[in-house]
């Protein structure tokens, strides 16, 4: 048997046989039966009425589908995830990025301004959205009282419940919590770049916007990709602050994929429909990171 | 809060002069700094106030007090709440950083299709996010007899781990010289005693990184406690904050709110304070090497 699948695979290395591969067993048992299986039992589940307690359920065929379009929530909660995502992604690149370029001069006092930065990254979501619910607060939350201060009317800011700010307001969030992250890898890549290029850029007579970038950004194009698609995936995955601080409100303007599902599973208790909104997800959710990996890639060789 | 800078070669050579450009600069980054850290001022401030002081929180440190924290330190339990996130993620962590190492050997050694398709097997999971497939994750559970204990959690950790951790070894695998494996061979060495005795040791960087950004995240997640977890005895930190989620819009409640806020990210910021530098390299090694 082993014989027969080394001359199969054809590795020839003596030192590194293909015995290696029991040492995959442990992760691969975890992550077989604790991630694959269930993401799989979802297919089965979304054509059935399960409720997610009672096994005795019913085969419905794609009514669980075509119930999540036609009551539209499905869309909608295609919308707003990706506007989430799109806030996430753009605000926390650029201001981790302009930080970390900033930081990355010869400037004093670097190591405060980066724990400055960073330090929001330490906080448990469920923190984080305590803490900005009192800041959002209207009338006596921290920006509500700065405008009052400022001689502004404080008691109409109301960012949480607004239809349309709400879903940004709780997306700022997000960046306030995650752009130190994505800044210390910036900091991270902008040091890798060699000195002598910027030297022999600075002597072609770059100024520091150009010497930024058509030197150092397509030098940490790399670094620009594995941020923008972690930060892709953190947006995807929105849920914690619809979660805590919205309750997906108001109407449904803050309900993204993952807390619809949730809110379906958990509350509503129709785990079948849930997991047919959770088929659905786990295909969008493919489809934007093979393209923006596509497009990542494309990009990197061009810059 | 003591801020300790570190000196390197770079910071000692020279610093920018002050000019009118980089005067602006400073000016910016100081009151983004500002904006920034502003919330968190805010609320440790008023963690300082006794819970019946109800002056607007933006008056800052006007009085200092430990009521608040008395409050929410037996509200919360914290002793054992502290204790359950502490067994939690330490376990965790630990049982990630061997599984995750050995699971990338194979992976980074081998070269054949079979490893690059695990690769990116593993790698693929980190796109799924955990509440879409938690209720099938719960049945799956009781289906092999496992209870809901503070244990429970830690499988999920784990799992949900490995995605970047097995990223994180099979990128550092290249930077362990295959050479000094070689010659292990020929002096007879077995395959265990290879990875145990060289690769692993030569591998430290990568573990310390696995273990910050990886407890960073275990450490602060409430998610699979909340589903999992039904005694209270059993809450760690950040679901025994689930307790508090009624007092966010009640000023009344804020004091010692914040107070528990404080205390439930004071075990991380102490550490984070005592360990910076690693801490900054661990976060940006996982990213850049990987």
């Amino acid at each position: 048997m082993e014989k027969k699948r080394k001359k199969k695979k054809g590795n020839i290395s003596l030192v590194f046989t293909n015995r290696m591969y029991v040492f995959l067993i442990p992760a691969l048992l975890f992550f077989l039966i604790l991630w694959i299986y269930p993401l799989l039992q979802l297919f089965y589940y979304s054509i059935t009425d399960f409720n997610g307690i009672n096994y005795d359920f019913d085969y419905v065929g794609f009514e669980n589908f075509s119930r999540i379009f036609e009551n539209g929530s499905m869309v909608n909660a295609i919308k707003n995830t990706l506007i989430y995502a799109v806030v996430v992604v753009v605000l926390s690149n650029l201001i981790g990025l302009g930080i970390a370029i900033a930081l990355n001069t010869r400037i004093h006092f670097k190591g405060i301004f980066r724990t400055c930065a960073y330090f929001p990254a330490l906080f448990s979501a469920i923190v984080v959205g305590f803490i900005w619910s009192y800041v959002y607060m209207p009338t006596n939350g921290m920006i509500a009282g700065l405008l009052d201060m400022f001689g502004m009317d404080g008691s109409k800011f109301n960012p949480l419940g607004s239809f349309t700010v709400a879903l940004f307001a709780i997306a700022i969030v997000e960046v306030w919590k995650g752009f130190g992250t994505t800044m210390i890898i910036y900091l991270a890549g902008l040091q890798t770049v060699d000195e002598s290029l910027l030297e022999a850029g600075r002597i072609d007579g770059c100024n520091e916007w150009q010497l930024t970038r058509f030197v150092k950004l397509p030098l940490i194009s790399s670094t620009i990709t594995i941020n923008v698609i972690l930060n892709v995936i953190a947006g995807l995955k929105a849920f914690d602050y619809s979660f805590i601080m919205t309750n997906g409100g108001p109407g449904s303007s803050t309900r993204t994929l993952m807390f619809q599902i949730y809110q379906m599973a958990f509350t509503d208790q129709q785990m079948g429909r849930a997991s047919a909104f959770s088929v659905v997800s786990f295909f969008v959710i493919i489809v934007i990171t093979v393209f923006m990996l596509f497009f990542m890639n494309k990009r990197e060789v061009e810059l | 809060m003591a801020f300790r800078r570190k000196k390197d070669d770079r910071e000692v050579e020279t610093y920018m002069k002050l000019t009118p450009k980089s005067f602006l600069l400073y000016l910016v980054i100081i009151v983004f700094c500002i904006i920034i850290i502003s919330p968190l001022v805010i609320v440790f401030s008023s963690s300082l106030r006794t819970p019946e002081n109800q002056v607007s929180p933006l008056n800052l440190f006007i009085e200092f007090s430990l009521a608040s924290y008395q409050k929410a330190f037996t509200n919360m339990n914290y002793p054992m709440e502290f204790l359950n996130s502490f067994i939690t993620t330490a376990g965790s962590v630990l049982v990630i950083v061997i599984i995750a190492t050995m699971a990338a050997y194979p992976i980074g050694r081998i070269k054949s299709k079979l490893a690059r398709f695990m690769y990116f097997f593993f790698i693929s999971g980190l796109i799924i996010p955990s509440q879409m497939v938690i209720v099938p994750i719960a049945q799956t559970l009781s289906r092999l007899g496992i209870p809901n204990t503070r244990f429970t959690p830690m499988l999920m950790f784990i799992t949900c781990s490995l995605p970047f951790s097995v990223f994180l070894y099979s990128g550092f695998m290249k930077s362990v010289p295959v050479e000094i494996e070689e010659s292990a061979y020929m002096d007879g060495a077995s395959l265990f005693k290879r990875f145990t005795t060289i690769v692993f040791p030569l591998l430290k960087p990568a573990t310390v990184s696995t273990i910050i950004t990886q407890g960073l995240w275990i450490w602060n997640d409430y998610f699979y406690p909340m589903v999992f977890i039904t005694r209270k005895e059993q809450y760690s930190l950040p679901v025994g904050m689930l307790q508090f989620l009624g007092d966010k819009e009640n000023p009344a409640q804020w004091n010692i709110l914040f107070a528990a806020c404080v205390l439930c990210a004071l075990p991380l910021i102490i550490i984070f304070m005592a360990l910076q530098k690693q801490f900054i390299n661990g976060i940006a090694a996982g990213a850049v090497k990987g």
